[in-house]
């Protein structure tokens, strides 16, 4: 189906480029992207954190108050959880299916926006489990609709810096969020937080109208090349799929996550039961920290990922996940831990610029970018779910000092997969 | 892609009718003076149809005297946030014996849910749904505690700052 689908749009993206003269081949090789387009890409990523992941918090304290059960929160935000995780590679292959990038991104937000809304006007069950649901497929969209963008405006040399830039405006994004969507859920009401989300569509989309629709190469923001003869071989998924280096990114992106998404939970609940009086401004700190380090350094990353290749970074990031799962193991102190975040922050930092970057390496040519980025997701978010099960169940029976060990043996284990059978995907420049 | 989004418009607004009509219906419940009228003659039709079973019993509490505690905001007596109602636990002889509290954390992260006696909580200005429930503990006694999970057996914190098994009594 999706195969058939990409072959026929393909045969249309390429049917007119076979007889366009040569001198437009160069052009495509190194796109000229203009400032307006560039900056509007920054401004949407900046705006699309605030709307994409500002509210998701807010969202079991809000039914809380709205006098839900503990269980219907819980089984609402297990059914976005579940369409996060299988919508991932449909999103990605709509996203490659798709003639416009940000026509897709703006239904998403758009989504998104009447989601907010509809949680802060009718906090009853059937509406909130298909707004959570609508909100998780609309998610699965995006994330794969801006590395799309990026790689259409950009193309594969250019990508790298690309993706630092939109890690540190998606972190401050987040800040920005949290700040605004915080002071108003603490001084008005969780309910004020959605409205404001809704607000901010509108800067996001109007940020999003900025970025010139004909930058956007379609094809190169699907990762297909130009070919003379059409190869069928290089455009198949089955062979995509079978890919092993993508497969094996894959698995220790998995073992990432493993090792990752149960890590602050679990040390914010111990800081809470530790120091009671500043708990929360801890663990606001723990939350912020980190982002401030991604803000800093993707840049960074994504221009010495192009210098120093791929694998030395990515054994920074999980080197650095190790160390902090066994400083949390044994360090108690509570003001302490704020410090050992930074090692959050290097992590964060690699893996946001590195994932999209080692998928474009590895797909590129395909033309099955964003599927491809839709299986290192569902990777993500495997590894996500499991982190948080067997974290909770482990720091129940044996506590928290040894699920924090479990977890850096998890790190561990990615970091030797990196080291052993990762393959350097960074392209050898002719 | 844009009838996708269509749909579930259609049905939030249908869903919305249906809630202010819903709402009117419970506020017009409400208030007092007419409620009995309107609540003898809700069980006749009923009663009609299969063996006719005698009108239940109603009691009518004042607005001003009673209301529901889930999701009210917890204070200690020196008016720190102590988080929210989550939860009441009950015994087999219909005995409310706790509540579960959701304490702590910044943003959802971090929060433990917290197991505390009912005759700790102080329920003076329970009416007042923008006032607070008052629980006689402080955040140190409160954070200390084991954090509740279901299926075993319960801590309650008690006022008097000890830790009481809540027993299995078989």
């Amino acid at each position: 189906m999706i195969e058939a689908t990409n072959g026929d749009r393909r045969q249309g993206a390429f049917g007119d480029n076979n007889t366009v003269p040569p001198q437009s081949g160069p052009a495509r090789e190194k796109p000229h992207p203009s400032r307006r387009s560039l900056q509007g890409l920054d401004w949407f990523i900046f705006f699309l954190a605030d709307v994409q992941t500002g509210f998701g918090p807010f969202i079991a304290v809000y039914l809380t108050t709205e006098k839900w059960t503990q269980s219907q929160i819980g089984l609402v935000l297990s059914i976005g959880s579940v369409i996060g995780l299988l919508g991932q590679m449909p999103g990605g292959a709509i996203v490659d299916a798709a003639r416009s990038e940000r026509l897709v991104a703006g239904f998403a937000i758009a989504t998104i926006g009447c989601v907010a809304l509809a949680y802060a006007a009718l906090p009853i069950f059937p509406v909130v489990a298909t707004a959570a649901a609508f909100h998780a497929a609309a998610s699965c969209v995006l994330g794969p609709a801006i590395a799309a963008i990026s790689l259409g405006l950009v193309g594969p040399h250019a990508i790298g810096e690309r993706l630092g830039r939109n890690a540190r405006f998606a972190s401050l994004g987040n800040g920005m969020a949290a700040a605004v969507m915080g002071t108003c859920g603490y001084f008005i009401s969780s309910r004020s937080v959605f409205l404001v989300t809704f607000c901010l569509t509108i800067p996001t989309l109007i940020a999003l109208s900025r970025i010139r629709e004909n930058e956007v190469d379609v094809a190169r923001a699907h990762g297909a090349i130009f070919r003379e003869t059409p190869d069928p071989q290089a455009t198949s998924v089955v062979r995509l799929v079978r890919k092993r280096p993508l497969l094996i990114f894959a698995a220790s992106v998995m073992l990432l996550q493993l090792a990752n998404a149960a890590m602050l939970p679990l040390m914010a609940g111990a800081v809470t039961a530790r120091s009671s009086q500043w708990a929360p401004v801890l663990i606001a700190f723990c939350i912020v920290v980190p982002q401030a380090i991604v803000a800093l350094m993707s840049p960074t990353v994504g221009a010495k990922a192009q210098s120093w290749g791929r694998r030395p970074l990515l054994l920074i990031g999980f080197a650095a996940l190790v160390i902090r799962g066994l400083l949390f193991a044994m360090v108690h102190d509570p003001y302490l831990l704020v410090v050992v975040q930074l090692f959050d922050g290097v992590t964060a930092a690699v893996f946001a610029v590195m994932i999209p970057l080692i998928v474009a390496d590895v797909a590129f040519g395909s033309g099955h970018f964003n599927f491809a980025q839709g299986i290192v997701g569902t990777a993500t978010g495997i590894g996500a779910s499991l982190s948080t099960l067997m974290a909770g169940y482990v720091s129940d029976t044996f506590g928290s000092s040894v699920a924090f060990l479990g977890l850096a043996g998890a790190a561990a284990l990615g970091l030797a997969t990196i080291a052993l059978i990762m393959p350097e995907t960074k392209h050898v420049e002719a | 892609m844009r009838r996708a989004i269509q749909v579930p418009l259609v049905v939030a607004f249908l869903l919305l009718l249906a809630a202010v009509a819903t709402r009117a219906e419970n506020e017009s419940q409400q208030t007092p003076s007419p409620a009995p009228a309107a609540r003898e003659a809700t069980p006749t039709p009923a009663a009609k149809e299969t063996t006719p079973a005698p009108p239940a019993s109603v009691t009518i509490i004042a607005p001003r005297e009673a209301h529901g505690v889930l999701g009210r905001e917890v204070r200690s007596p020196t008016n720190e946030d102590m988080g929210r109602i989550v939860d009441v636990i009950v015994d087999r002889t219909g005995t409310v014996r706790a509540a579960v509290i959701d304490f702590g954390g910044f943003l959802g992260v971090g929060s433990r849910k917290i197991v505390v006696d009912w005759n700790a909580l102080h329920f003076g200005r329970v009416a007042d749904k923008g006032d607070s429930i008052t629980l006689e503990l402080t955040k140190a006694q409160v954070a200390a505690a084991p954090e509740y999970k279901e299926d075993t057996s319960i801590v309650v914190l008690g006022a008097a700052g000890n830790l009481q098994p809540f027993e299995d009594e078989h």
